[in-house]
Order: structure tokens, then sequence, then C-alpha cells
């Protein structure tokens, strides 16, 4: 396995496209261990056909993926699944589940995977506990809402274990609560050392969730950076087809020191502004 | 005129024992635009398939109570439901975006002058006459969902039902289907939508009805995404929901604008 100064995912001016239409262009990135990203940019800016890149499902008509130590190219979608390197979920993953019951649907990739036995077990009971699914591991998939079996879907790549997680949109469908659980699942698995790669739209999900955001317009990198310093930029956000989130915009409007864009931070710098006690 | 009523409807999906609606009544009226919220399993998606007249009528099950719905006599004003999943609801038999869209007018008897007037219509509403000669199945996901609301636009729908028609809208997509349900309840239509975007909510909503267990737990104005109870229930707006973490006093403002005009100048 990859010595931990390999990223887990680089990028080299990578191009793609379907027929005429040009969905990535000169796009280089990389993406150290335990980091977690979020993937942004306008319906049709080229985040999917990334994910599909990453997952080797197509190859890149100019450039280079690296996942880990192995260029994509060399690679079928299944060996990179199964040597650990990645582990994906589709944006309707949730359509694709086809186990008798969740658990069975978990367990797939480990079983696929090789992994032994007792091991497997182990990964799976991981990650229903990750996600909180444990009471609904014998049921049906299709006897759960849409929103459970997105978990579903989101245990099964859990239950990998894969060095990368890349997950594409794993909020839309979900309420305030299940997203709370998915930013909780995945900061533990970043702490693991994971690096997380989550394309959304949800800014408030991503900046409970990641420390840096890519943003895509047009297949182009438009911006690399720190989230919360994106945040604080109206402006660019606007020019970048996003909009401000509601803590982003009540820190600045409530002029809150410090901008806190995460919503723990920002209730807190409430509470102390109220109390007419000056804050750290 | 529009109307949709349900008089205190219980439904059953088919071979299970608890409903999934428990004794509902509520009333949709011409040029309002309606929220409904609620946690994962509450039933807001079942109310409008029930609304929709697809439940019991298409998918099975047992219906107790009435549900009555009225409307002008043409054959566009009907009722029309957007599913939450665009991609289970594409034709299959259209080659490209502007034929999908034209699907549902074609079918309504309407002249091809009248069906293109409609279709290119709801294309440039949507924002995405520029696809129109693409095939909807080489769509992105977010592109598709837009494809799948200009086709129903495109019906001209007395009562429009959508099931979190945002989950895979980009921003500038949200803002311009939120402006269109204003849209169209201004041009007389009803709206019915399930969302679980409550931040949305006080921008388009005239009300809230918020559903729990199958049950209608609250209802009344948009204020409600501010209201003590859905922000325990984790259903109020994030502004509000911070307010209440900060500790700060009810009632919670529901969005920036109202937490500007509560806070004192410092
Ligand atoms: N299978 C496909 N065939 C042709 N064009 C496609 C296909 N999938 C996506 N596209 C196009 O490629 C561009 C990028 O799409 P995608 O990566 O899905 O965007 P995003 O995920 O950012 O919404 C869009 O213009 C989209 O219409
Ligand atoms: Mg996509």
């Amino acid at each position: 396995m990859a010595g931990s100064l390999t990223p887990a995912l680089r990028l080299e001016t990578v191009s793609f496209s379907y027929g005429v239409v040009r969905a990535l262009v000169d796009v280089s990135l990389a993406l150290a261990p335990g980091e977690r990203v979020a993937l942004l940019g306008r319906n049709g800016a080229g985040k999917s056909t990334l994910m599909r890149l990453i997952t080797g499902l197509i190859q890149p008509a100019g450039g280079t993926v690296w996942v880990g130590d192995w260029d994509t190219r060399h690679r079928t979608p299944e060996a990179l699944a199964r040597s650990g390197r990645v582990g994906c979920v589709f944006q309707h993953a949730e359509q694709q589940l086809f186990g008798r019951t969740v658990r069975d649907d978990v367990s797939f990739g480990p079983r696929v995977a090789g992994v032994p036995a007792p091991e497997a077990t182990r990964r799976v009971e991981r990650a229903l506990r990750a996600l909180e699914l444990e009471r609904h591991a014998e049921e049906h998939p299709y006897d759960l809402p849409p929103a459970f079996r997105k978990l579903a879907a989101l245990a099964g790549a859990f239950a990998l274990e894969p060095a990368l997680l890349v997950l594409d949109e794993p909020t839309s469908g979900l309420d305030r609560a299940l997203r709370m659980r998915v930013t909780r699942a995945l900061l533990e698995r970043s702490v693991a050392g994971v690096t997380v790669l989550v394309i959304t739209h949800d800014l408030t999900f991503a900046a409970e969730t990641v420390e840096r955001a890519l943003v895509l317009d047009s297949g182009r990198l438009m911006l690399d950076g720190p989230l919360p310093a994106l945040l604080g930029d109206a402006a660019r956000l606007e020019s970048l087809g996003l909009a401000l989130p509601p803590v982003a915009a009540l820190s600045a409007a409530l002029g809150l020191p410090g901008r806190p864009t995460r919503q723990v931070d920002a209730a807190r710098a409430l509470a102390r502004v109220a109390a007419g006690r000056p804050v750290p | 005129m529009v109307r949709l009523t349900l008089d205190r409807v219980t439904f059953w999906y088919p071979a299970t024992k608890a409903p999934a609606l428990r004794d509902v009544s509520l009333d949709v009226a011409a040029g309002e635009v309606v929220a409904l919220v609620g946690t994962v399993g509450a039933g807001t998606s079942t109310l409008l398939l029930v609304a929709a007249d697809l439940a019991p009528r298409v998918i099975g099950g047992r219906l107790e109570g009435r549900v009555h719905f009225e409307a002008p006599e043409e054959a566009s004003g009907g009722r029309r439901i957007v599913l939450p999943t665009p991609w289970t609801q594409v034709s299959g038999m259209a080659f490209t975006v502007w034929d999908e869209v034209a699907f549902g007018p074609a079918n309504l008897g309407w002249s091809r002058e009248e069906i293109a007037r409609h279709v290119d219509r709801a294309l440039a509403k949507l924002g995405i006459a520029h696809l129109a000669s693409r095939e909807p199945a080489a769509l992105s996901g977010g592109e598709l969902q837009r494809v799948m609301i200009a086709g129903i636009l495109a019906m001209d729908p007395g009562l429009l039902l959508l099931d979190e028609p945002t989950a895979e809208l980009d921003p500038a997509g949200a803002r311009i289907l939120w402006q269109l349900v204003r849209e169209l309840a201004r041009g007389g239509a009803g709206v019915l939508v399930a969302t679980s975007d409550s931040d949305a909510i006080p921008e388009f909503a005239d009300r809230v009805i918020w559903l729990e267990l199958g049950r209608v737990a609250a209802a009344g104005a948009p204020a409600l995404v501010a209201d003590e109870a859905l922000c325990a229930a984790e259903l109020g707006t994030t502004v509000a929901d911070t307010w209440r973490m900060a500790g700060l006093a009810a009632p919670y403002p529901a969005t920036v604008a109202d937490a500007v005009r509560r806070w004192p100048a410092r």
C-alpha cells in the first residue's frame, strides 16, 4: 500500500469529452491522506464526470489520474475498488441496491474484495454502526424510505474501508438529522486517515463536514482552497454559481467576530455577543 | 377555480398494517403555495401520491376519507406531480430533450404550434434551452431534473405537486424553481411541495404543513419554520436553529433578514 506521503488522489492536466461536449479541461489537483474536500459547481460543471474518472469507469482523454500510487489507465474499476484505494457512492446509488437485506448489501463490497470472513463481518458491523443502521440491518432495502437506502449505499462504501471515499450528492433527499449523521460518520472516517471527497450543492452540509473546496465551472477547476475563506466571499460564490449558505450569511450580516461558517461556532459567537462578552 | 381537499384521509400501502397517513385534512386553493415538511418517513411523499391520484388508484393500497379535486374543464389545468427521482419519470421514448418535454403536452390534444410554444417557453424558464437537442439519457442529474420539471410545466398544470424538486439542483436552479412556483401561483395554479430545504420555505410558501408519523402535527404561516417544536424536530431553518442553539430567547428569527431586525445594533 502507498506510503502516507503519496496523495490519496492526484490529477495531472486531466481532460475528458463526451463527443463534442467538453466535460473536463486540464484539471490538476492532489488530495492528501485524511483530507476532507468538497467538489462544488453548477449542474453540468463536470463533477460526476470527475468521479467516473477517479473510479476508473472512464479514462482521461488527456492527462493522468492517480489513485494512490496507481494510474487508473492501467486498472479496471473492480481492481481499484478491491485494492482498497477508492470506494464510491454514485449519485443515484439508492437505486442500485440488490441485496435481500441491508446487511447483505453492505457486505457485498468486502465479500467481492476477498476480505476474509471474520474481518469482513467486523467491517460490515463498523459501517452499519457508523451510519446508525443497525436497527435496519435485517430489513429489505426497498422497504426503507429512499433516504435510508442512501445511507445503506454509503455504508456499503464504508465497509470497503478504502483510503479514499468519493460520494456524489450524499445528502440529497436527507433531512437535517440524517445529514448530521452523515457528517459525523465522515468526520470519524477522516480521523482514521481516510480522504473524503464529496460532491454536493449543499453548502450548509459542506461547511459542517469539509475543510477544503474545489469548484468546477464548465469543466475547468476555477478554485482550490479553504472552504471557510470561500464562504466569506459572497461575490466569488455568486460568480461560481454558488450561493451563500445561511450560517455564513448570518455571520456576515450580524458582523459576528471571526465570521464563523459552522453552526456551533456561530451559535457560540451569537451567545457571547448577546451576553456582552468578548469572543476569544 | 382549482382546489384540492383532503378530508380525514387515512392511507395504507398494500400489505401493510400501519397506515402511512392518519386522519389528514388539508386543502390547497388556487393561487396558493403550500410547503410540506416532515422528517424522513413522516408521510410527505405519500401525501403527494394521494393528492396526485396515484395512491391508491395506481400503486394500490387502501384509503379511508375523501380526496376531492376541482379543476376547470380544459385538458390542461389538471394535477401533475414531479417525482423526487427524475430518472424514473423519463418517458424513454424521446431522442431529444425537446421531444421529452413535448411528450406530456402532445397528449393533451393541442395543436403543433401550441405544443411548440409551451415547450419552448418551459425550456427557457428552466434555463435549459441550450440542451434542447441533447439526448435525455446523456444529461447530468441536475440537468435531467430541470428537464422533468419543464415537461410538467409545459402542460400548464392547475395543481402542481412537487416532491423534493431541488434535490439535485444547483443554487441558481433552486432559485429559478422557487420563483417559478410563485409565478405559477400568481397565474392561478395551486402548488403543494414537499421539501427538506426548510431554509427556502420563507421565500416561496404561503403556508406550511408539518407531518409527523403520518399525521398533521401543525399547520400555519411560513413563520412556523422558526417554531420551537419544529426546530426541536430538526425541521426549523438554519437561522432559527442557530439562534436556539445559542440559547437566545424564542421566538426565533426564520431568516437572516429576520435576525438582522431582531439584533440590536452594537
Ligand atoms: N453520458 C453522457 N453523454 C454525453 N454527455 C454527458 C454524459 N454525462 C454527462 N454529460 C455532459 O457532460 C457535462 C458534465 O456533466 P456531469 O459531469 O454529469 O456534471 P455535474 O455532475 O457537475 O452536474 C454536462 O454538459 C453533461 O450534459
Ligand atoms: Mg452530477
